[in-house]
């Protein structure tokens, strides 16, 4: 940012804590505070925090969407195809329409219609019922009739691929793609059930490889996986006269606002979209759905509020899930481990949605000058894929990080020297070697050392992640008559704790206690603020709040200065009091100032600026940070080599934020990064039979989830890495925290049993297999 | 889940006389074929029951529920020093039982491993033994499959990763009770009580149907009788028993395979007589005959237990995604051999 | 279809041959001790512990996350023992006493568990959490000083998807120290 007059010079904390800070200068708008120190010097910045709302959500108090009962509310429904691939020749709603507790039918597969006649996978939509009661909705379904002719169709991806697959999407219906990518950018060809490739490279890939004194290739395989998240997807729309209100479960309040008022013609000011508690997203609850469009019409028909909550198999098989993917790797490097080239190609399958790429993690990890990638999309006839927690990136390094490994074996390098050779990042470099004192990296072996039928190993594998932020985000901070003092946001708190943090930051400013802040947030009354996903909600809001808290604050030091007799530039806010730098004795408690208030209520509003240091990029509503996020992990396993089961025993994971600003709420970010990282690794996999198109585990007892039982000893340690690019100078750390861990447990796994495991999960069956245990006996 | 009504049973013949048949028959028969009065069956702890109920997979117009009828919930020691545990016993009851614990130990453990410690609360040992298969195409009302009358198997060529490897060739369930896997190995046996009051005793892994018996249920439980104790014989202080499973997590998840060891010891360390007994093997559990006889007569020792437990999978014809649960089971049979073997 | 007849003819049924008591298919008066307060109710003989709790009730502290038993978010106790309420029929409670997390705090004063919750942050979007709390509270009743593998083994049942099972362990071992102190 130039100076123009409108901004101030300013010198910030820079650099990794451990490694030592140094000093930036930034250009600072005149409205925005001054830089923070580093955290040791704050009060509560930095600090562990009990959750604002932890008391309400242990003693149940806490209201969730699904417990939203608004009166007179219906209960909405939706009936799902039963089949694969179909086209709708005729439904007969009348029998449902005419059950005494049924208010209104929708029909969603319209015959004839040729947008919408056909369904494309088991499970998808077909027409929606709102009932008096949840048992009538379900009856009233049973009634409906739908004849379906009965096509060809694929549900395994590398069928799909084949020439003579059934097609999945036509010309119309298949999507066009979106720019946030993973990849499915605009106007790539599809041929067939596959679209792509997307492609990018630098340098001369070719010449690379010639350069190379040895070359590592390999193929690996990443399971779908899905979210799981514990709350189910649910809406509670209420089309009033007046305007649309919504409840709805959902990761983004503002954009849902957005999605409503151009679906359905509406002002913005004539729809509002709130959630309170909200039991977990992890990319699935971004949008506004099928449903959440479903609820609505259902809504906006019957002249009644409609609840409509999706039950565990409809969000297992519909409610989106992690792409499954196959990449092919070839990494080229000189005898002294440096990269010559690198070349990835991979298929993806995000089953008739699109975005199963592989992320940028092989070509953004390491240095390589010479690079190539060629991702694909792959149609089947399956529940579309969304973003799940660190979409691209997570089987992005199942691949790259194994591949990586495998080079140091050929090289006879150390896996941790090697990543010192080759990658530039210095916050990676003080993770590996923090994290490789903590878990004893000299104790590790030559791989399949072990005698005895349990064989440990120690593995280790890096995260990449860009640092989002968004633009569009604002906060408003109130200061009462009285001395109450509220933050506002439509932001929502996913579990992530941001309410937690806001509260911290407008603490901070004001010289209060976190408790002290009412966090109002999760409605889009209040002003708009990020949504969370993409790791950003801390970086997006936590600035504004904090500039919210700083000017508002500023109000209330011109009626302090006056009794104190003093100028506004000299006082202090610290601990509930207003006093004059270094004059203690010269002070008022907090409420005193804010008692001399002129009027109830002052506020300030302030709204995310650019980064101080400017962006990568800029996309609309978003932003690129140049700060990018690292992270890295260890694990340590133990393989039983006689039933296949892999225990992890411990995980190091050493991860990056920027300025943590609630390290426990950190921690418990990082242990749910880790855990869901395990689970992907060892046990999940979205099952899908072959012969009928269905999903053949959509619960929660046979789709296999990490539980209390495979709980590794989990040691997180945080870096303090600070750049001086906003008022907090915060990140997020939710997917960072998420995409090292399972090439971890593969190279650990490697490290144990001298056999690479390629192939997502790493079930016992897997495990034995590879260990060449399943006798062949006909 | 449908409509019903629920019934009180006092007695077990209320309970036997106001249930029209078994849960099994029950699924594989058509509503409108029962009558106009629709059928009704019996509910234990009802965590079987709600499942089935939940996944329409069967609708009946009546629940008979035995929480009141009395002498269902003991666990009595028998003259001559078997245990007769009625069949409304929790598991978790039994899996804290002292005289289980001490006496029938692996028993007792393969208990306490099953479920969560929800389920167990309030899961029955009798609605464990009898509770349907976990086959994922059973438990779906999408699959008309051969076990609820229709005509194909769809896990035989399907996704069979946790079905048989024994006796599979026309259904491939496996019989879903780890505690039944100990109990047949124990030679436990059932008490079956019907409406007129008569009893019969079965030896458990009788009562067991496999698939080329009746392919329709997996025991031989009759319209309107109600199980209500299973016994336990007596053994001799020279018996040692084990019991290992291995799921594919530890934290509630059903075995991907469990074995039962019982062996009857000489002073001197020879095997006199062997149960061996495999569990999420076969759709009933499964007895290990080959082994059982490769072992006796032997001393325990590795490579006796190497041996009998390579014997154990004699006659397994493990399906396309299932053949890793062969060296699974050597590996599980050996060292439950060899702790059994260790056992003072 | 439901009516009132055919509950009543169900009742004089077995009342005229002397059988068992038939309650249903419609709605039928049941009584529950719910965090120590009374209520009589009508209830479906279908409808689970769950559904009443939440949705005759309004405690929708108890959470339907799977309906199955399968993620024990479900969890209340019945005498102080933990079941999943989504599998428990409503009208088969009987005499026994329901707590649900919002009969666990005494008032304003937070049962040990809830408050290590709290300060451990063994919570993060909240959705599981009143079913751990009661797993936790439950366990210490039981067993006042409990290992770690005791407390794996008393959540064992337990789903959370954000991952706070190594805080939900640390703050039940630190929940224990606190009782006895």
């Amino acid at each position: 940012m130039a100076a123009d007059g409108t901004t101030r010079t300013e010198k910030f904390p820079s650099g990794i804590l451990s490694v030592g800070l140094g000093e930036v200068e930034r250009q600072v708008p005149l409205d925005e505070p001054p830089p923070l120190p580093p955290n040791a010097e704050l009060a509560v910045i930095g600090k562990p925090a009990p959750r604002q709302d932890g008391r309400a959500k242990v003693t149940g108090a806490t209201r969730f969407t699904v417990d939203t009962n608004l009166p007179g509310m219906l209960h909405g429904r939706i009936l799902r195809a039963t089949l694969p691939h179909a086209e709708i020749r005729a439904i007969d709603i009348s029998a449902a329409a005419r059950h005494p507790g049924v208010r209104t039918v929708l029909v969603l597969a319209r015959p004839g219609d040729s947008a919408t006649a056909v369904v494309r996978y088991f499970g998808a939509p077909v027409a929606a019922v709102a009932a008096v009661s949840m048992a009538a909705a379900e009856e009233a379904l049973r009634l409906i009739r739908v004849d379906y002719k009965s096509l060809p169709f694929v549900v395994d991806m590398d069928k799909a691929r084949e020439p003579a697959a059934p097609l999945v999407h036509d010309a119309a219906s298949a999507p066009v793609g979106h720019p946030s990518g993973f990849p499915a950018p605009h106007g790539l060809p599809l041929n067939g059930n596959v679209r792509g490739p997307a492609t990018d490279s630098r340098g001369d890939v070719a010449q690379g490889f010639a350069q190379a004194d040895t070359v590592v290739e390999g193929e690996y395989r990443t399971q779908v996986q899905t979210h799981c998240c514990l709350e189910p997807h649910a809406i509670v729309a209420d089309w009033r006269a007046d305007g649309l209100t919504v409840h709805i479960s959902t990761q983004f309040t503002a954009g849902v606002r957005h999605e409503l008022a151009e679906a359905f013609g509406l002002p913005l000011n004539r729809v509002r979209v709130i959630v309170d508690g909200m039991g977990g997203g992890f990319g699935s609850k971004s949008t506004l759905g099928d449903y959440g469009r479903i609820a609505v019409g259902l809504s906006r028909q019957a002249h009644a509020p409609v609840c409509i909550i999706l039950d565990r198999q409809e969000e297992q098989m519909t409610a989106g899930n992690r792409p499954g993917t196959w990449q092919r790797l070839r990494i080229g490097a000189r005898r002294d481990g440096s990269l010559t080239a690198i070349s990835l190609l991979s298929y993806g399958t995000a089953g008739v949605a699109l975005g199963a790429g592989v992320g940028f993690v092989a070509q953004g990890l390491y240095d390589c000058p010479n690079f190539e990638s060629a991702q694909h999309d792959v149609f089947i006839n399956a529940g579309p894929g969304c973003a799940m927690r660190a979409p691209g990136n997570t089987p992005g390094a199942w691949g790259m990080e194994q591949a990586i490994d495998e080079l140091a074996e050929r090289l006879a390098i150390d896996p941790l020297a090697l990543r010192d050779r080759i990658d530039s990042s210095p916050v990676r470099r003080e993770e590996r070697r923090i994290g490789a004192e903590r878990i004893g990296w000299r104790r590790r072996h030559a791989p399949g050392a072990d005698s005895g039928s349990v064989k440990r190993g120690i593995g280790v594998a890096q995260s990449y992640w860009m640092a989002n932020v968004q633009i569009n985000s604002s906060c408003e901070v109130r200061v009462m008559r009285d001395g109450a003092v509220e933050v506002l946001s439509s932001v929502q708190d996913i579990g992530t704790g941001t309410g937690t943090v806001m509260a911290q930051v407008v603490a901070e400013v004001l010289g209060l206690r976190p408790e002290e802040i009412t966090v109002r947030i999760g409605d889009t009354d209040f002003p708009a603020g990020p949504p969370s996903y993409g790791s950003r909600a801390t970086a997006s809001i936590t600035p504004p709040a904090r500039t919210a808290a700083w000017r508002v604050l500023q109000l209330l030091f011109r009626e302090a200065a006056f009794a104190l007799n003093a100028a506004s530039a000299d006082l202090v806010a610290r601990e509930g009091r207003i006093l004059v730098r270094d004059q203690p004795a010269r002070s008022m408690s907090f409420g005193e100032a804010a008692s001399r208030l002129r009027t109830d209520r002052i506020s300030a509003v302030a709204s995310r600026s650019e980064d101080y240091g400017g962006y990568l990029r800029s996309m609309g509503d978003a932003a690129l940070a140049k700060q990018y996020l690292g992270g890295v992990q260890f694990a340590e396993v133990a393989v039983d080599t006689e039933t296949g089961i892999v225990r992890v025993e411990r995980v190091v994971a050493v991860q990056d934020c920027g300025r943590p600003i609630n390290p426990l709420q950190t921690e418990s970010q990082v242990h749910g990064g880790i855990l869901m990282g395990l689970s992907y690794a060892l046990f999940e996999d979205r099952i899908l039979d072959q012969l009928t198109g269905r999903m053949v585990n959509p619960n929660l007892e046979q789709y296999k989830l990490a539980g209390p039982c495979e709980t590794p000893a989990i040691e997180v340690m945080l870096l303090e890495n600070y750049q001086g690019n906003s008022a907090t100078d915060a990140y997020g750390i939710a997917e960072p925290a998420n995409i090292a861990t399972a090439p971890a447990i593969g190279n650990a796994v490697y490290n144990a049993i001298g056999v690479r495991l390629r192939t997502l999960p790493m079930t016992p069956a897997v495990i034995l297999a590879a260990l060449g245990k399943i006798p062949s006996r006909s | 889940m449908n409509h019903f009504a629920l019934v009180g049973a006092r007695t077990i013949s209320e309970a036997a006389e106001a249930a029209s048949t078994t849960v099994a028959n029950a699924m594989t028969t058509s509503p409108d074929a029962m009558g106009r009065n629709g059928t009704s069956v019996v509910k234990a702890g009802g965590i079987d029951l709600l499942d089935l109920l939940k996944e329409n997979l069967l609708a009946p117009v009546k629940v008979v529920s035995l929480k009141e009828v009395p002498g269902l919930d003991a666990v009595a020691e028998e003259e001559g020093g078997g245990l007769r545990i009625g069949s409304m016993v929790s598991l978790a009851d039994l899996a804290d039982h002292p005289v289980l614990r001490q006496r029938y130990p692996a028993l007792a453990g393969a208990v306490r491993g099953s479920a969560s410690p929800q389920i167990r609360n309030v899961a029955t040992l009798g609605g464990n033994l009898l509770q349907r298969p976990r086959c994922w195409y059973f438990r779906a009302a999408e699959y008309h499959c051969l076990r609820k009358g229709g005509g194909h198997c769809f896990a035989i060529s399907g996704e069979n990763q946790y079905h048989a490897i024994f006796n599979n060739m026309a259904c491939a369930i496996v019989h879903p009770s780890t505690a039944a896997t100990a109990l047949v190995g124990l030679g436990a046996t059932v008490e079956i009580v019907n409406a007129k009051g008569a009893v019969r005793q079965v030896l458990l892994e009788d009562f067991f149907m496999p698939p080329d018996r009746d392919i329709q249920r997996e025991n031989d439980l009759k319209p309107q009788e109600i199980l209500t104790a299973i016994r336990l014989p007596p053994l001799p202080a020279s018996t040692r028993m084990a019991h290992l499973k291995q799921g594919e997590k530890d934290s509630f998840d059903w075995p991907l395979a469990d074995v039962f060891v019982l062996l009857d010891l000489s002073p001197d360390g020879i095997c006199k007589c062997a149960a061996i007994i495999l569990g999420a093997a076969a759709p009933v559990p499964h007895r290990a005959k080959t082994a059982e006889a490769a072992l006796t007569g032997r001393r325990i020792d590795e490579n006796a237990a190497r041996e009998t437990a390579h014997a154990a999978l004699d006659g397994a014809t493990p399906l396309a995604k299932n053949a890793y649960k062969l060296p699974l089971f050597e590996t599980l049979v050996r060292r439950a051999i060899l702790e059994a073997g260790a056992r003072r | 279809m439901i009516d009132a007849t055919s509950a009543l003819m169900g009742q004089a049924e077995a009342a005229e041959s002397g059988g068992p008591p038939v309650a249903g298919p419609a709605p039928v008066p049941i009584t529950l001790k719910i965090n120590g307060i009374t209520r009589t109710l009508q209830v479906e003989p279908r409808m689970t512990l769950a559904e009443v709790l939440r949705g005759l009730l309004g405690l929708t502290g108890t959470k339907i996350a799977c309906n199955r038993g399968a993620c024990s978010a479900c969890t209340v106790w019945l005498d102080g023992v933990a079941v999943c309420s989504c599998m428990m029929l409503a009208i088969e409670v009987g005499a026994r006493n329901v707590t649900t997390i919002e009969g666990l705090a005494s008032g304003s004063q937070l049962h040990p568990v809830q408050a290590a919750f709290i300060e451990h942050d063994a919570l993060q979007c909240g959705f599981c959490t009143p079913g751990l709390v009661m797993s936790c509270a439950a366990l210490l009743e039981h067993t006042p000083d409990p290992t770690p593998g005791d407390v794996q083994a008393a959540i064992s049942g337990h789903f959370c998807r954000c991952g706070t099972y190594p805080h939900v362990v640390s703050a039940t071992l630190a929940a224990a120290k606190a009782r006895k102190a």
